[in-house]
């Protein structure tokens, strides 16, 4: 019998609007973490959210990142993951963040970043690349936005993948 | 992630569709190997939900091995899926893509994120990425796939997986 590939490790659906939402205790188990998100919000004047690693706000967050918007690409060192140009937009948009080798401690982590927010008027598709300059393992993921909630109703979703 | 359904093409088919998708899930997975019957040039392999005419609106950011460009459609009957070239393209090649679409069966509009890729062995062989908003509140029940403009051809084929979420009893979340 084939083996599931996506093990959820933890979810949350917004009862009520929310400033953050975090994960935690995120065991070391796993090769791979999946985070889906489905995001509503209420789009502010350059709203964005920001998700961080293990709390760390220092200027350890590298990116690369090209968008529908535009089109264009640019690349960004920033005090979190930025996965939102073009997306920040009233309604609900996926944003898909894939953590490799979130466990190791013998190298920096790699994220693939999607983000999708299909409404034709002010929408945009934008895949990244990003680093997490630390070779500790991810044991924390948390997400803000600059400005602003996310609303009732968004879910965030945190899965394992084993080697 | 669990296999719902997987099709493949006994000969070419004017479509590829799931129907009657079980609401048990959280999200659903789409992955498709196609490629167009046609003798035209390229042609666009779209996904319909729920049979809807309307209501389908996406952004998209493509490169053509040459170039690159972004489209959007609004309220359309279909969303964008893969470039792919016809019987002109290189032989027993097939072009890939992949769909998400998370909280398939809630309440709340309908989301799609996807990545295709054209194969072709030849200067113009179109990548892109969409984002999908289906502005509908129904589940989504069923899922087309099919060219604008010709058949789907013989061997392509097109899986339906399902995923659930839920807790390892360690991780937490607030």
């Amino acid at each position: 019998m084939p083996t599931p590939t996506y093990t959820p490790l933890a979810n949350i659906t917004l009862g009520s609007s929310a400033s953050s939402v975090t994960f935690s205790n995120i065991p070391n188990t796993y090769r791979d973490l999946i985070l889906i998100t489905d995001i509503d919000i209420t789009a502010q004047t350059n709203g964005y959210v920001m998700v961080r690693v293990n709390g760390d706000t220092g200027s350890n967050y590298t990116e690369v990142f090209m968008s529908s918007l535009g089109p264009t690409s640019q690349s960004n060192t920033r005090t979190f993951f930025y996965n939102d140009y073009g997306v920040d937009v009233t309604g609900r948009a996926i944003r898909i963040y894939q953590f490799m080798d979130y466990a190791v401690t013998d190298k920096h982590k790699t994220v693939l970043g999607r983000s999708s927010m299909g409404a034709s008027a002010n929408g945009a598709v934008t895949a990244a690349a990003f680093r997490w300059a630390s070779t500790s393992a991810i044991t924390s993921i948390a997400f803000t936005r600059n400005a602003g909630n996310f609303n009732s109703g968004s879910t965030f979703a945190l899965y394992g993948v084993i080697a | 992630m669990q296999l719902i359904e997987s099709k493949t093409l006994g000969s070419a088919q004017a479509s590829i569709e799931f129907t009657n998708i079980p609401q048990t899930f959280t999200d659903l997975y789409l992955v498709t190997s196609v490629r167009s019957a046609g003798a035209s040039s390229t042609d666009n392999v779209r996904i319909q939900i729920n049979g809807a005419t309307s209501g389908h609106n996406s952004r998209v950011l493509y490169g053509t091995g040459s170039g690159v460009g972004s489209t959007s459609d609004s309220n359309t009957s279909n969303f964008p899926f893969i470039y792919s070239g016809g019987t002109n393209f290189t032989s027993n090649t097939f072009n890939n893509a992949s769909a998400y679409f998370p909280n398939y069966s809630g309440s709340t509009t309908k989301s799609m994120s996807s990545d295709s890729v054209m194969e072709n062995n030849g200067t113009e062989a179109f990548q892109s990425i969409q984002a999908g908003l289906f502005n509908s509140t129904d589940a989504i029940s069923s899922i087309k796939i099919y060219f604008a403009a010709a058949n789907i051809a013989q061997y392509s084929s097109a899986s339906l997986y399902g995923i659930t979420k839920g807790s390892d009893g360690t991780t937490t979340v607030s």
